[in-house]
């Protein structure tokens, strides 16, 4: 029962946040889908992982949305592969995102004391 | 499986959809088949089999949702990106789903769910059955071809002043042969038939005789035989008649009744035709409209015609000076009504100056056909349907404060749904169908509670509203009400929609209050919706109040006679058998004989106080003369027409009409050499002021009358209209063979009515004897629109000050709640109650205070709308306004109590814990 309530929260909690992981992964550097995917799974510990089906979209919709470019770059010695960079937009949203999380996150300790006291 | 692997083709062959036609299903293509190779190397090179490698790759391609959610986010227009057939089926199922949501939502919250729908439900179905009645009258086209061609052509008086006259046959005649303006002309003449049916006892039915014209201008064609001809419209021709469908349905046997003879007023004419039950669409009413003549219309105006004859018109039987044709006509393609008035009145002139005796002052007015029939009912039934506008404006708003109150709390719901990944459009597109469930819901039930209205209504409605039996809620109606749910449904969302925003949700997560509102913005809102309920529930109180003092008006405005306890009685004596001489005057033996007979057997029930006949019940306006004083020749050129009321002596004293000067009426003022007439006060005030009018002599039809008497006025054309002037002559001098039995009882009249009937049928087994009933119930009937009008606009008005009173309520609930902590800390630093209750109250008070003053000012003008439709009320009536007020004030009060009540008795400890 926890480990299904554990799938379902974390599902939740992966959509909700999945903005916020690619856009700040981009505020350092471009990068291309599979590293984005990698970097996310590695950093967080394996705790967050993305396959294709949730990865691609959400690119294509930042893409969309004019929060991130997407171009094809061929650097040497390397096939040509699709980077993407955060936009002037996308920072200003990052921003956003990370006020909202921080705020929302101070909301649910003050509920739920997630946090040690 | 080999190490290289194709993968761009691996990805075309697992997601077919993507075509890799565009350049951008290409990238697409491209930049996944990179990700899975990226992955195969990387599992390999960790030392997994290329099977194993493979396996898990592939895993990545097996979400069927992969295809959609890469068309939807990468295309610029998802139109393109979704295949057409699958694109009506995406959002189907995505409102099947939110749709099912929403019920589960529904069912979850009942209190919330049934006050909405039953609010909604009430409103959608008031509307509904207002509107079925409004489209089945006004709005359906009317069967005639060509109907916005059809005119009446009314002849004018000008000494008179009327405007609707009926005509002579003569000007028939001239009129349709000098005509330049219209193809067709015709003519029509309301009588009543007395016809014996196969089984059981004569009947009286409606009969109207009409030229061919007629028939063909009202596209009337028989259902079995034919119609008439001019062969049969010609006098003399043999006598033939139209029956009804209904009336044969209810008077003869089985078989064709085509080509039988039946008894009509004690001829025998040959049936040539049945005609459809509503041919006769509109005839009611326009005989109505005329001044005069409108026979069985004017005396009940739910009759419908059930015999047809051709006009067999005749100069003989109907010369220049009688006007008993009303005349309708067709205008030739291309002309105005303007124009057909120019050229009538110019042949009306001609005529004037042809027939300077019987068409002096006689002119014409050309009407449309339209707005003879439909003119009166129009403005009340527009009444009504604001009216019931306003009723459901006032429970959208309550529904919309319930739905603020709900989604108040469901805000902190959405604010995390929000922030758990879920997108604004699909938050949205979830409220849409949310509220549209419960509107439908509402507009299924509303229909139901329309279809019960509509019947209670027409139970109910005045019997002069045209085309009234066919209304009926169709599919035109079941549409309008299915719109305006929809309607409803999405403008309510469009409040949470905008609180999706999430930077309107932020503030509801970083507040700590429960009943946090989303802001100051939405606290005067709500109050703004519940001033302006207040403000329309006054406007239909005060409509209502005046309508019903209006009522309460006409019921007590006495009509100059005493009614209770008097029972009338008519027939008509048919010609056959009761013959009117015409030397010079009118005489016939027959008819005085029945009369005495009658009389003296009447007289002698039980429980008869008195019995008197005239040839028009008291509240029967019967037909005007022109008329002059002797001696005052020239004066009274330009007088208006006199009423004239033929009756026995003993009609005074039966109905106590006082004999203001002189003396009543007596037996020898029958005698031909010196006749006595009585006149009433009006007459006397208006021309005889400053003089004695008793001895003074009368002129009309062709001789003088000598006044005997003055009487007290009698209001003959209903109780809304001032008494006409009128003049009393004797019954025996003029008899009529159309009479009216008027007896007084010491008891209940209306037990009566069978001996009555009874009595009469022993002296004459052949006649019909109709209208028998109370006067009181024959005067309740003619105020039968503004009951109706008065019943419907009170009911609105209840409905309206409830849904205000349970707005006012709601929203100080939700005040007291939200300000439970601070009322707590008050009353912990000392607060009494009756500061508590102050802060309630003047809250309350103020929205009903606001509400109250803008209502009054939208009643204002409402009310000057609605002056045509009052009676003995102004619009601006002092009393009126000031009683709405106390009753607005007092529900007010009643729905404070509630919160008042929550407020005073909130416990201090507990609301300061709320934190």
């Amino acid at each position: 029962m926890q480990y299904m309530l554990r799938n379902l929260l974390g599902r939740e909690v992966k959509k909700g946040s999945a903005e916020l992981l690619i856009l700040a992964l981009l505020e350092e550097r471009s990068r291309h889908g599979y590293e984005i995917g990698k970097l996310i799974e590695t950093r967080s510990d394996g705790a967050i992982t993305f396959q294709i089906a949730s990865l691609y979209p959400m690119l294509y919709r930042l893409e969309k949305r004019g929060l991130i470019d997407g171009r094809w770059v061929e650097k040497a010695g390397q096939r040509r592969r699709r980077y993407y960079r955060l936009t002037a937009e996308g920072r200003k949203v990052l921003r956003t995102h990370r006020s909202f999380w921080h705020e929302f996150l101070e909301a649910l300790d003050r509920v739920a004391r997630i946090r040690h006291a | 499986m080999p190490d290289v692997i194709d993968w761009r083709a691996y990805v075309r062959s697992q997601l077919p959809e993507i075509t890799g036609d565009s350049a951008r299903d290409l990238d697409i293509v491209e930049e996944l088949a990179q990700h899975l190779d990226q992955l195969f190397t990387e599992k390999r090179a960790s030392g997994g089999s290329s099977d194993e490698a493979f396996a898990q790759a592939a895993r990545e391609l097996l979400d069927h949702k992969l295809v959609r959610e890469i068309r939807r986010a990468s295309s610029a227009n998802t139109s393109a990106a979704t295949p057409p057939s699958m694109r009506g089926a995406h959002v189907g199922r995505d409102f099947l789903q939110d749709a099912r949501y929403a019920v589960r939502l529904l069912i979850r919250n009942p209190g919330f769910t049934s006050a909405a729908i039953l609010t909604l439900t009430l409103g959608i179905g008031m509307t509904a059955a207002i509107f079925t009645v409004i489209d089945g009258v006004l709005l359906r086209p009317m069967p005639y071809p060509e109907p916005s061609r059809l005119v009446m052509v009314w002849e004018t008086d000008r000494d008179s002043g009327t405007s609707r006259e009926p005509g002579s046959f003569p000007d028939f005649l001239d009129y349709r042969q000098r005509s330049r303006v219209t193809d067709r002309l015709g003519a029509l003449v309301p009588f009543d038939a007395s016809l014996q049916p196969d089984d059981g006892d004569p009947l009286r039915v409606a009969a109207l005789a009409a030229s061919p014209d007629v028939f063909e201008m009202l596209g009337i064609r028989p259902v079995s035989g034919r119609s008439f001809t001019p062969e049969d419209d010609r006098s003399g021709a043999p006598p033939t008649v139209l029956i009804s469908e209904r009336l044969r349905a209810a008077a003869f046997a089985g078989g064709s009744i085509v080509g039988k003879t039946i008894r009509i007023n004690d001829r025998l004419r040959t049936v040539i035709g049945v005609v459809p039950g509503n041919a006769d669409v509109g005839i009611t009413q326009l005989l109505r409209a005329a001044n005069y003549g409108g026979g069985f219309a004017a005396r009940d105006p739910r009759l419908h015609v059930d015999v047809w004859a051709p006009l067999q018109g005749d100069e003989r039987r109907w010369p220049r000076s009688t006007h008993p044709i009303l005349l309708m006509g067709r205008l030739r393609s291309g002309i105005d009504r303007g124009a057909a008035q120019q050229q009538l009145a110019a042949v009306a002139a001609d005529l004037e100056r042809e027939y300077p005796r019987d068409n002096d002052a006689r002119g014409v007015s050309v009407e449309s056909l339209q707005d003879v029939i439909f003119g009166p009912v129009e403005p009340p039934l527009a009444l009504l349907m604001a009216a019931v506008g306003v009723v459901l404006v006032i429970a959208c708003v309550n529904v919309a404060n319930l739905l603020l109150t709900r989604g108040t709390r469901r805000l902190r719901e959405v604010a995390v749904r929000s922030a758990l990944g879920a997108e604004s459009s699909r938050l949205a597109r979830q409220f849409v169908a949310e509220n549209i469930v419960m509107t439908m819901g509402a507009g299924v039930l509303g229909v139901i509670v329309a279809i019960v209205l509509v019947r209670a209504l027409l139970a109910i409605a005045p019997g002069d509203i045209p085309r009234l039996a066919d209304v009926a809620v169709n599919g035109r109606v079941m549409l309008l009400a299915f719109a305006v749910a929809a309607a409803i449904g999405v403008v309510f969302s469009l409040v949470p929609v905008a609180q999706t925003r999430r930077g309107a949700l932020q503030p509801i997560l970083r507040s700590e209050n429960p009943h946090a509102s989303g802001g100051h913005d939405g606290q005067v809102f709500r109050a703004a919706l519940v001033v302006a309920e207040v403000a329309f529930a006054v406007l239909l109180v005060t409509g209502a109040a005046l309508l019903i003092k209006s009522f309460w008006h006409l019921r007590s405005t006495s009509p100059g006679f005493e009614m209770s306890g008097v029972l009338k009685a008519e027939f008509e004596l048919p010609a056959s058998r009761y013959p009117v001489e015409q030397r010079p005057m009118p005489t016939s033996p027959a008819i005085l004989r029945f009369n005495d007979a009658l009389v003296q057997r009447v007289g002698a029930l039980p429980g008869v106080q008195a019995v008197a006949f005239a040839a028009n019940h008291p509240l029967d306006g019967g037909f005007a003369s022109s008329f002059l004083v002797v001696g005052r020749e020239e004066e009274s050129r330009n007088w208006p027409e006199i009423s004239i009321r033929r009756v026995t002596p003993g009609y005074f004293d039966t109905l106590h009409i006082p004999i203001v000067r002189g003396r009543g009426l007596e037996d020898r003022d029958a005698d031909p050499k010196s006749p006595g007439v009585l006149i009433n006060q009006t007459v006397a005030d208006q021309f005889f002021k400053g003089r004695e009018a008793v001895g003074q002599a009368i002129g009309f039809f062709g001789q003088p009358w000598r006044i005997v008497g003055v009487v007290g006025n009698e209001r003959s054309q209903g109780v809304a209209k001032e008494a006409p002037i009128a003049v009393y002559l004797p019954l025996a001098m003029v008899p009529s063979s159309a009479e009216a039995l008027i007896v007084r009882s010491s008891g209940d009249p209306a037990a009566l009515a069978n001996v009555v009937r009874a009595t009469i049928r022993e002296l004459d087994p052949r006649l019909v004897v109709f209208g028998l009933e109370p006067l009181q119930e024959t005067l309740s009937k003619s105020l039968s629109e503004q009951r109706f009008l008065m019943l419907l606009l009170g009911l609105f008005a209840a409905l309206a000050i409830a849904l205000a009173a349970i707005g006012v309520h709601g929203v100080l609930s939700c005040t007291v709640a939200q300000r439970t902590r601070e009322i707590g800390i008050r009353m912990a630093l000392g607060a009494s109650a009756r500061e508590v209750i102050g802060l309630v109250v003047l809250r309350g008070a103020a929205f009903a205070a606001v509400g109250l003053l803008v209502g009054l000012g939208l009643a204002l003008a409402f009310a000057r709308l609605i002056s045509g439709l009052l009676y003995g009320v102004k619009p601006t009536d002092g009393a009126t306004l000031a009683a709405v007020v106390l009753t607005c004030a007092v529900v007010a009060a009643l729905s404070l109590w509630l919160p008042v009540r929550r407020a005073v008795s909130i416990d201090p400890l507990v609301a300061l814990r709320q934190e």
